[in-house]
């Protein structure tokens, strides 16, 4: 029954993803402005905004770690688990931003890259994340997992300051789609809609492969005390 | 099609390639990590 389920959400998540490309490439219309590269907005914004969300799920996993560490292990080692997968596909969403936000910037600005505040500050959350993910890749010892969860929670210190930049500051990155005031966001109900498919259809397959690094994660921790066990008993 | 509209073409091409190459591959790497934990934890059962 739980093989049946998971299989059918991943193929529900396919078919999201199916039709948020076709709605991104075939429905939308051009924007009168730049062309056919306003077509990056649909697979850029939402990856965007669900990096936030993964942060913030790393962030929850970290604050669980710290709080439970003491008081239940198997739940300190659960949060943990979320703690290290949402960081991991956190970055992998934002890897796809500073990928291709400079293919469009190219084309719209003319240059690959500014150092305007939204861009600078996303560049400092990949990195704070990548070393996160570096530090519990090579750092041994049982204070690992406290360390990458105080750095989880550094790290998503600049969520929010990503988010409010461009309100913040005066940027060369386009006003928000949300938010942004009467002259920013979607006007076109198409468009709209193409970049509502395409949020759902990365949520969903976002949280596809977060469950399956979770899962990956519980083993991982599960093999390793089987070792110490061992370890102990030989 | 005028130059712009091919180098925009181009552009869009590379965007979503570069989207799907970076997501296929991270589902990759989790195949290959799952498959290595399974056959560890196959030889741990052997070893008991």
């Amino acid at each position: 029954m739980k093989k049946l389920l998971i299989g059918l959400y991943a193929a529900v998540t396919l078919g999201l993803m199916a039709w948020g490309y076709y709605q991104a490439v075939y429905v939308a219309p051009l924007d009168a402005m730049q062309g056919e590269v306003s077509r990056i907005f649909y697979y850029h914004v939402p990856s965007a905004m669900l990096s936030f969300l993964f942060f913030a799920l790393s962030l929850i996993g970290s604050i669980g770690y710290l709080a439970y560490k003491r008081k239940n292990a198997d739940w300190a080692q659960r949060a943990d688990a979320l703690a290290v997968a949402g960081a991991q596909v956190g970055v992998v969403y934002c890897t796809i931003v500073l990928l291709t936000g400079p293919l469009w910037g190219r084309r719209a600005w003319g240059i690959w890259w500014t150092w305007d505040a939204r861009l600078t500050t996303t560049l400092v959350l990949w990195l704070i994340y990548v070393s996160y993910l570096l530090l519990r890749r090579f750092a041994a010892g049982p204070q690992m997992q406290t360390l990458a969860a105080v750095l989880g929670i550094f790290g998503a210190l600049d969520v929010p300051i990503v988010y409010m930049s461009n309100r913040w500051w005066r940027t060369q990155h386009p006003a928000p789609v949300f938010g942004g005031g009467d002259d920013a966001g979607i006007k076109d109900p198409q468009m709209l809609a193409a970049f509502g498919w395409n949020v759902l259809a990365w949520a969903a397959w976002g949280i596809l492969i977060l469950a399956i690094r979770y899962y990956v994660e519980r083993r991982s921790q599960k093999l390793a005390a089987a070792d110490a066990q061992d370890a102990l008993s030989a | 099609m005028d130059e712009r509209a091919i180098l925009d073409h181009q552009f869009t091409v590379a965007a979503y390639v570069i989207v799907w190459v970076v997501q296929l591959s991270y589902v990759a790497w989790l195949g290959l990590k799952w498959r290595a934990q399974k056959r560890e934890a196959a030889r741990k059962s052997r070893q008991m």
